[in-house]
């Protein structure tokens, strides 16, 4: 199994024929049967939330990902950031990621935010001393002031999501994912974290999953639509964006007949 | 940071690929993973210890006076018997409380992870689930907490023999030794059963029907020097035995433990840490999707 390493060296993501099957037990019995006799018969039902997806992102490229609740985008995500394994397929991915996917996720609501932050940098992959030297560059960039040696609780939603995309930020990641990160949050940080992004693309690689079309052409040189765990047109993000909408209005106007007619 | 590469469901290992270089990754993995991860696994660590107390007034009290109230019981129950429970006559009105003590200590920190194990991922789903979080380290983690319990009733132990022996036997000196396996073993359970646990919650039900009558297969409150000898030779399947004997020898009696009973005990905990490993990493990728 010994597969050539990626020719180009710049290449950071590469993701080939990719799948994954998430096996569906009916009951927890199933599930004993599996582990004890599995390998003479299969007790599951196989789920097959990603079926084909292949492509390549080199260093300082970004890449949109477009595509319906459910067609495979956050299982997509969550392998590349090796949260889950693939089933089938090839992935290889070179240099620190930082997910944005759950803001937060980390959080103890009892500790304070520089608590909150020792450990959210900690899973992130930095030191100690590295996040120590950071913890007042990350409070200025949530621009939490004093509330930094408050508990999280205390915090207002938009404080944590603040927070919580400031550690982001100060990783130094190489890969950046970003999932609709921005649905919280006011206008002006919102600004901020865009603009960030923005220099973040100069060095950095970027994969963005959203539901807004032009936030996808503002940020990427690429996108990829996925429909059905297989992607269904790649490119220019303005052209697979056109497509895309132009697909989901057409399913409304269908949705819509056949409701008319009922 | 290498590049994580995985082909068809399996990690791409570079290097050598023969079955000794195999096996010698394999042993050497959860060590090479605590390392890499020391920081993080701090970071829980000082969160966790924080945890525990948090919302009451005595806080660390707590992890003192309890102990130190059953030493006390013991004493009171036990006080003034001649004979320990293992024939071997008392020297101070309080060998027999330490000779309870000793039992107790290890059968509690077993305890704590027999209870704790089974549902541990699912206390840290949301870790796992959403972060590039090292769940295998969690066990690891778990385990150094009820460490620091362990420790304090360890050290009440040696103030107590002290204070009513007037010195300490040479052999506490050994008590690393016995710690360090000890705690291997533990967190080889606590991969298997936090594993299992993670699929069925029946592990949970499972570990709080059988570890209470495991309490009267261990000696903790009698010998089992005692016993005739097919059924202390049985004792021995049960790993907590040497454990506590090895304990009683080197604290309150002062002598050497036995080496085949140390071997035994400490095969038993070397297959437990790397099984327990060897299971824990077979099931991982199956522990993200269905916590």
């Amino acid at each position: 199994m010994a597969l050539p390493m990626s020719s180009e060296p710049d290449v950071v993501i590469r993701v080939r024929n990719l799948a994954k099957a998430y096996r569906l037990y009916d009951s927890p019995q199933d599930w004993l049967k599996q582990a004890v006799l599995g390998s003479y018969r299969t007790y599951y039902k196989a789920f097959w939330a990603l079926k084909d997806v292949s492509f390549e992102l080199r260093r300082g490229e970004s890449l949109g990902i477009l595509g319906r609740n459910g067609c495979g985008k956050s299982t997509l995500l969550q392998i590349v950031c090796g949260i889950t394994r693939p089933t089938k397929g090839e992935l290889w991915v070179n240099g620190r990621v930082a997910p944005i996917l759950a803001l937060g996720a980390t959080f103890d609501l009892e500790a304070t935010g520089r608590e909150n932050v020792l450990i959210g940098g900690a899973v992130l992959g930095l030191k100690r001393a590295e996040i120590l030297s950071k913890l007042e560059a990350i409070a200025d960039f949530a621009g939490i002031g004093d509330f930094i040696d408050q508990p999280i609780r205390t915090y207002s939603s938009g404080m944590r999501m603040r927070l919580a995309f400031a550690i982001c930020v100060h990783v130094e990641a190489e890969i950046l994912i970003v999932d609709e990160a921005f649905a919280v949050g006011d206008a002006v940080f919102q600004r901020k974290c865009m603009d960030w992004i923005d220099r973040f693309r100069d060095n950095g690689t970027l994969l963005f999953v959203s539901h807004s079309p032009t936030e996808v052409i503002r940020l990427c040189r690429r996108a990829i639509w996925i429909e059905d765990g297989r992607i269904r047109e790649q490119g220019n993000p303005a052209s697979v964006v056109r497509s895309y909408t132009k697909a989901a209005l057409h399913e409304e106007e269908n949705m819509q007949r056949f409701s008319a007619n009922a | 940071m290498p590049p994580l590469h995985i082909v068809d469901g399996q990690e791409v290992v570079t290097g050598n690929r023969g079955m000794l270089a195999r096996a010698g990754r394999f042993l050497g993995e959860p060590f090479v993973s605590a390392w890499h991860h020391r920081d993080l696994i701090a970071a829980i660590l000082r969160r966790e210890l924080r945890e525990r107390f948090k919302g009451s007034v005595a806080g660390w009290v707590w992890a003192v006076f309890t102990p130190l109230l059953s030493l006390a019981t013991y004493t009171f129950v036990f006080n003034g018997a001649v004979n320990l429970p293992n024939n071997a006559a008392a020297s101070s009105p309080i060998d027999y409380a330490l000779f309870v003590f000793g039992g107790l200590v290890a059968f509690n920190f077993f305890t704590e992870m027999a209870y704790r194990a089974p549902s541990l991922l699912h206390e840290y789903a949301h870790y796992i689930k959403q972060t590039m979080f090292p769940a295998e380290m969690l066990p690891v983690i778990s385990t150094l907490r009820a460490t620091t319990y362990a420790s304090i009733a360890l050290v009440l132990m040696l103030i107590c023999q002290f204070a009513f022996s007037g010195s300490l036997h040479w052999t506490v000196l050994l008590l690393p030794l016995w710690f360090i396996p000890f705690l291997a073993f533990l967190i080889g359970l606590t991969w298997l059963l936090s594993a299992m646990g993670a699929f069925t919650r029946d592990t949970g039900y499972l570990m709080m029907t059988i570890t209470p009558v495991l309490m009267f297969a261990t000696p903790v409150f009698f010998s089992h020097e005692t016993l005739s000898p097919g059924v202390k030779l049985l004792m021995y399947a049960n790993p907590l035995t040497g454990f506590i004997e090895i304990v009683r020898d080197i604290v309150v009696f002062g002598h050497l433990p036995k080496l085949v009973v140390s071997a035994w005990t400490l095969l038993l905990s070397a297959s437990m840490f790397w099984f327990g490993y060897w299971f824990f990493r077979g099931h991982r990728d199956g522990i993200a999707d269905v916590i």
